[in-house]
């Protein structure tokens, strides 16, 4: 049966702090480098799992307030650091998991980005750091 | 180390604070989400200062 998947509410938490008023996307890609593995005798070529090069970006929209997405991330950029992303808000489950990155680097961080007439909002993309799931 | 929240983003008002692993703890001190409480000296450390009269009996002769 077909199922459509329709997110409005996840969470999203960097360096500990609670972004999720701010974000309006995210994506966070697990990814694995593909070693190859093909030996003599084999008929297709096959992959084995190497490092993992896990990804995460996230559009905020930007705000110079106290306790808002820049005073979070001035001191971010070039360091690593957590960020925890949960479909909900909900307590966390099997149905709700928690991914979390620890360790990823952000590498860049648009200070300004704006356009006359429209909301100012940036896109950040944190690199590596170790992939978990939590379900409890 | 012992911190002090002072940003509702971060959890309740003037809650103590543990950092879990890989957060920085700097980034979260420059951005105003927590206070380091553990350098804050207790009220018993305070140096106390006691301010005496001058003594009348004291006369500078010349």
């Amino acid at each position: 049966m077909a199922t459509t998947t329709y997110l409005s509410n996840p969470t999203l938490s960097v360096n500990s702090v609670d972004l999720q008023d701010q974000c309006h996307a995210a994506t966070l890609t697990v990814k694995y480098d593909a070693l190859e593995s093909t030996a003599f005798g084999g008929t297709s070529r096959v992959y084995v799992a190497g490092l993992g090069d896990h990804e995460l970006t996230v559009d905020l929209y930007m705000s110079y307030a106290a306790s808002e997405t820049y005073a979070t991330l001035a001191a971010l950029v070039g360091t690593a650091t957590t960020v925890k992303l949960k479909p909900t808000t909900g307590a966390t489950s099997a149905t709700n998991p928690e991914f979390t990155l620890t360790g990823t680097y952000l590498e860049a961080l648009p200070v300004i980005n704006a356009s006359l007439g429209e909301l100012s909002s940036i896109t950040l993309t944190f690199k590596g750091g170790t992939y978990t799931v939590a379900t409890s | 180390m012992t911190y002090r929240i002072t940003s509702p983003r971060l959890g309740e008002l003037g809650a103590i604070w543990e950092p879990s692993e890989g957060i920085n703890v700097d980034a979260l001190i420059a951005g105003g989400f927590i206070e380091d409480v553990s350098a804050t000296p207790s009220k018993s450390a305070r140096t106390k200062f006691v301010t005496e009269a001058p003594d009348a009996d004291q006369n500078i002769e010349e």
